[in-house]
């Protein structure tokens, strides 16, 4: 290798090593920070080149060089090394007891009533969530009251750059601020979190993150012409997955319900998600996803002390209502975290090496997660 | 102010070429001049368009050089004299009609001047016209300077009523743009009132017939040329070398001569007909010397020209050695200078002489950095056409399907550069964007995944892109025409055209409105602002992604240098030093790396962007890119 010459570290090597590979996940974090990056319908476009040798695009981007250990140290004082479901402190049911939030909500309005009562009890100043504009395209929009957290309430399948939001957002003095986000953005904010370049977003303002579960996102582009080709995308009120073993997409438009088998529309998951090995959000506060065979009741994981601060305030102004998560559940979590873990490893390892991925892990962390993980099912 | 209109012969008056030739056309009782502006030709109709008034001419901007050649030409017809003028891409579009007018022939006089564009500076291309000459059997003259500029243009005037043909002046950059003296003659007082005799007939038709009458008046040319002023020997009896030259060959070779002190040893023998040629008087002079060297820009015209004469009469004149672009002793591209005249005439003569010490290149343009700022070739501070290609960018690579835009000619065709962020892909001719998207709008049924885009402005568009866009919408072509409307000829100096309510000698025209002309058309059309950055986006977004068929988007702001004559300023514009990232991470100098409007200035010292107020024209749109929302705009 030529002396002198530094590797790069900003734009240009997150076009070859990102952007050019389909790697992005349409996060945000490097939105809005950079102007020669933007965001148009899903996909993150690159305007201009930028000579810098380093930049923070690269630096916060969930698919570049993440070093798992150095961030789990940092912000849970410990390895990588709770491989199923990460550092846990609690994990149990819970879902929302005023049925505002349960009607409107994708599962049990856990996290629209956690975000609310937050802001109401000024733990945080504002939320970043995540509504649809009119073609249902996912956008991180900064909220401030009840209003805002309805309009963002219910999931999205498919993947927005809600961080973005962050980075626009014209922050008041040390206004605490609450995240709502996929696996894949909780990441991103921890690297923003532990990043040693010269800090230029409100991460430290951030004090919650609300971690969502998630498998995979789809591609926005793709998938809303397969939509559009059997839906009017404009009546489209809510997109739902029913759990395993059916594993239905559901899509509810005006007052019809579109059941679509899950198949037909894994020709749209973003290839990104297939190298992601976090399913259950593992950097939040609270990771929150849904619970099989439990219609309407939330699975929580909580992970800090401020999670579990915020979740027992909420339980005692009786916000939310708790339930042990049964085994059976919770090793059903377990395996689908691990498998998801797993079918990332197979597939690093068809296409030229895990060591070549964007993620460093040890040789004994690899083993530990072939040899727990069930049969990989891809 | 010109003084091509006084009327004071005898006075001698420091004039440009293009103006000794309409000043030689006002002598010659010109009525009637049209053109379409065109560098280096533009100046002719635009001097002329300033006298009109005061001398009872009609001069008109026409909308193509075709239909400038027309209107002339029925002046012709009605027994006026008419002069048109155009650069050597405006012959090509006129060309169909000048070559069934060579054989209907004309009645009074009718000169086309051309003006060739050697190196093509500000054009599209490099062409020789004079091919145009030898192609239609017509009367060809090359001024060699200012004063014969004046007398070729009045004498051409006499040639063609002779004749009963039109008459070609070919000049050249360095003839039309530079200025000498030239001494005035007296300007005619009455006119000929006119009228069209329906006992004459100017039909092309029976061709072949016509081409020969034609070629009878090409020989009672020929004969007027032996007895041509404007054809001369200047130099020794049995020169060693023989300088063959005509237009800006004559001052070059002079030029040339006179620094090597050569006189005694060469000659030069300059021709004003270079068609036909002179034969007899060509073949008197070439037995004077045996080496010969052709000097003359673009094409080797007149050598090939002369080898003819050579070839039929070389029994008698015995061998000779020619030299020039065939045989590379004279590039045979690009534009010629005296320096090069020099080394041609130095390597066959062997002369010692230094033009100009080894290094003068260099430290001329050492002293040329110091004292001009460097300024890449670029769009103008405010110019429309900067944010619009700025759009265009963001828009293609929003849209990710790998759009591309196809050029034109104009101010804009600067986009294939880095001040149009090196958008336009294609550049041909006038109005060559559009029929290309026709053509590239057709290719979508085998597969082209692309979408198309091409630009075209408003005087272009009127120029020959209309029938572009017609043919665009009756054969179900699909694309997205960008017109780039800022209501003026810019590239060739601000001449008025059917959408500036104007007229060439400042009258009031209609205005032809560009958006009902598309509509009728049967294009989608939607108008925008391209200062208003976020929406042109989004509007080409919107017309690309959601709307099929022909679109068009006018880009309507006025040219900034337009602008800035009549108009205020828009904005007060200032970069807030606290704000502005530079360098850093999250902006990397987006506004003088890579928007770099001349406006906008990088203070080293201070690692800041700055405002250059001697040169910001206030259009504001630095202020929507930055990043950092650290270009301030406040009204003005
Ligand atoms: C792409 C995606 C995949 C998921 N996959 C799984 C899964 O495999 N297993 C599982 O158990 N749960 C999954 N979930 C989580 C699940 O859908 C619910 O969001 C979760 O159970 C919380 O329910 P809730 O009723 O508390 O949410 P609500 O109270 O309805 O709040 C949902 C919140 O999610 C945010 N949101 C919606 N769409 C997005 C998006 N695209 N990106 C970021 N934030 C968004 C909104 O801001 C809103 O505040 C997924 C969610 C998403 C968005
Ligand atoms: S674009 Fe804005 S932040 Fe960047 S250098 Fe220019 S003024 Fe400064
Ligand atoms: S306002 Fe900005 S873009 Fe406009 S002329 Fe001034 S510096 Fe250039």
């Amino acid at each position: 290798m030529e002396t002198g010459e530094k590797i790069n570290r900003g734009l240009k090597a997150l076009e070859e090593k990102v952007l050019d590979r389909n790697l992005c996940t349409a996060c945000g974090a490097c939105l809005s920070l950079c102007p020669y990056l933007r965001s148009w319908k899903g996909r993150v476009v690159k305007l201009d080149d930028c000579n810098l040798e380093e930049g923070r695009c690269f630096a916060y981007c969930p698919r570049t060089e993440v070093d798992l250990d150095e961030i789990y140290q940092t912000v849970f004082g410990k390895n990588y090394e709770e491989i199923d479901v990460g550092p846990a402190r609690k994990i149990m049911m819970a879902r929302a007891k005023n049925p505002i939030w349960r009607k409107k909500a994708q599962t049990g309005g856990v996290v629209s009533s956690l975000v609310d009562f937050a802001l109401r009890e000024k733990i945080i100043r504002a939320g970043i969530l995540t509504p649809r504009d009119g073609d249902l395209l996912p956008y991180g929009q900064i909220i401030r009251g009840r209003k805002g957290i309805l309009s963002a309430a219910g999931s999205s399948y498919v993947s927005g750059p809600t961080l973005e939001a962050l980075n626009r957002g014209a922050w008041k003095g040390q206004e605490r601020i609450g995240i709502v986000g996929l696996p894949c953005q909780v990441l991103a904010l921890a690297r923003m979190k532990t990043s040693k370049l010269e800090k230029k977003t409100p991460i430290d303002q951030v004090n919650l993150v609300i971690g969502l579960f998630c498998t995979w996102a789809l591609d926005y582009k793709p998938f809303m012409a397969f939509l559009q080709d059997r839906v009017d995308g404009r009546s489209i009120k809510k997109l739902n997955i029913t759990p395993p073993p059916e594993r239905i997409f559901e899509v509810l438009a005006g007052n019809k319900l579109y059941r679509i088998s899950v198949d037909g529309i894994r020709p749209f998951i973003r290839p990104s998600c297939r190298v992601c090995l976090d399913m259950t959000a593992e950097l939040s506060d609270l990771s929150i996803g849904t619970v099989e065979g439990k219609e309407g009741w939330n699975t929580v994981i909580v992970r800090t002390a401020m999670g579990e601060n915020l979740l027992k305030r909420a339980k005692r102004a009786g916000v939310i209502e708790t339930r042990p998560l049964s085994k059976n559940n919770l090793n059903h979590l377990k395996e689908a975290s691990l498998l998801k873990k797993r079918r990332v490893l197979d597939a690093l390892n068809e296409k030229g090496g895990i060591e070549k991925a964007y993620f460093t892990l040890s040789p004994q962390l690899i083993k530990r997660i072939l040899s727990e993980s069930g049969e990989s099912l891809t | 102010m010109s003084s091509i209109g006084q009327n004071a012969p005898g006075k001698t008056v420091l004039l440009m070429g293009n103006e000794a030739i309409a000043r030689g056309a006002l002598e010659a009782g010109v009525k009637v001049c049209a053109a379409y502006p065109g560098n280096p030709s533009s100046e002719i109709i635009g001097t002329l368009a300033k006298v009109a008034g005061k001398m009872g001419l009609h001069v008109e901007w026409s909308v193509n050089e075709k239909v400038a050649l027309e209107v002339v030409a029925a002046a012709s017809f009605a027994g006026l004299r008419g002069l048109c003028a155009m650069k050597q891409n405006g012959l090509n579009v006129a060309s169909d009609f000048l070559l069934n007018l060579n054989l209907t022939g004309c009645r009074g006089g009718l000169v086309l001047v051309v003006a060739d564009d050697p190196a093509g500076v500000s054009s599209s291309n490099e062409e020789d016209s004079r091919i145009y000459a030898k192609l239609g059997d017509l009367p060809l003259l090359e001024p060699a300077h200012f004063q014969e500029a004046k007398e070729m243009a009045k004498s051409a005037f006499e040639i063609s009523e002779q004749l009963g043909l039109p008459v070609l002046i070919r000049s050249v950059t360095r003839v039309s743009h530079a200025r000498g003296n030239v001494c005035l003659n007296e300007l005619p007082q009455s006119s000929p009132k006119p009228k069209f005799d329906n006992s004459l007939r100017f039909h092309s038709l029976p061709a072949v017939m016509n081409h020969k009458l034609l070629h009878e008046k090409l020989n009672r040319a020929e004969g007027m040329a032996e007895k041509s002023p404007f054809n001369f020997y200047r130099g020794p009896e049995k020169p060693e070398l023989m300088v063959i030259t005509c237009g800006s060959g004559w001052m070059y070779s002079l030029e040339a001569m006179t620094n090597m002190n050569a006189q005694d040893r060469v000659g030069i023998l300059k021709l004003g007909t270079t068609w036909p040629l002179p034969e007899d008087f060509v073949l008197k002079h070439l037995k004077k010397a045996d080496r010969i060297l052709f000097i003359e820009e673009v094409d080797p015209f007149l050598e090939n020209n002369v080898k003819e004469i050579y070839a039929q009469s070389c029994f008698i004149l015995g061998l000779k050695s020619f030299f020039g672009k065939a045989s590379k002793h004279v590039p045979d591209v690009g534009d010629l200078n005296p320096e090069i005249v020099t080394h041609a005439i130095q390597n066959l003569i062997q002369i010692p002489y230094e033009p100009r010490p080894a290094d003068y290149a260099r430290r001329a343009r050492e002293a040329a950095a110091e004292l001009l700022p460097a300024r890449a070739l670029g769009f103008c501070a405010g110019c429309p056409h900067r944010a619009t290609y700025w759009a265009v960018k963001i828009a293609l690579a929003l849209d990710g399907r790998d759009g591309f835009v196809l050029g034109d000619i104009g101010c804009y065709s600067l986009g294939m550069g880095p001040s149009g962020f090196g958008q336009m892909k294609t550049l041909h001719a006038m109005g060559s964007g559009t029929g290309l998207a026709c053509g590239f709008g057709q290719l979508h049924q085998f597969g082209l995944e692309q979408p198309v885009v091409a630009v075209c402005g408003d005087s272009t568009f009127y120029h020959a892109a209309m029938p572009a866009l017609v043919n665009a919408y009756y054969n179900g072509s699909n694309f997205l025409l960008l017109l780039l409307d800022n209501s003026a000829t810019a590239m060739t100096g601000f001449q008025p055209h059917p959408g500036t309510g104007e007229t060439a000698t400042g009258s009031e025209a209609p205005v032809i409105d560009l958006k009902a002309i598309c509509e009728v058309f049967g294009a989608h059309v939607e108008v925008v602002d391209p200062f208003d950055v976020m929406a042109t986006v989004k509007t080409i977004l919107r017309l690309l992604q959601d709307v099929k068929g022909v679109k068009v988007l006018i880009l309507k702001r006025e040219c900034a240098l337009v602008s800035a004559k009549h108009q205020r300023r828009l904005y007060r514009v200032e970069v807030d030093r606290e704000r502005c990232l530079g360098e850093t991470c999250g902006c990397n100098r987006l506004c003088t790396r890579i928007f770099k409007c001349p406006g906008l200035m990088w203070d080293k010292a201070t690692g800041k962007a700055r405002i250059d107020e001697a040169i910001c024209t206030g259009c504001g749109v630095c202020s929507e890119i930055c990043p950092a929302s650290a270009i301030r705009k406040e009204k003005d």
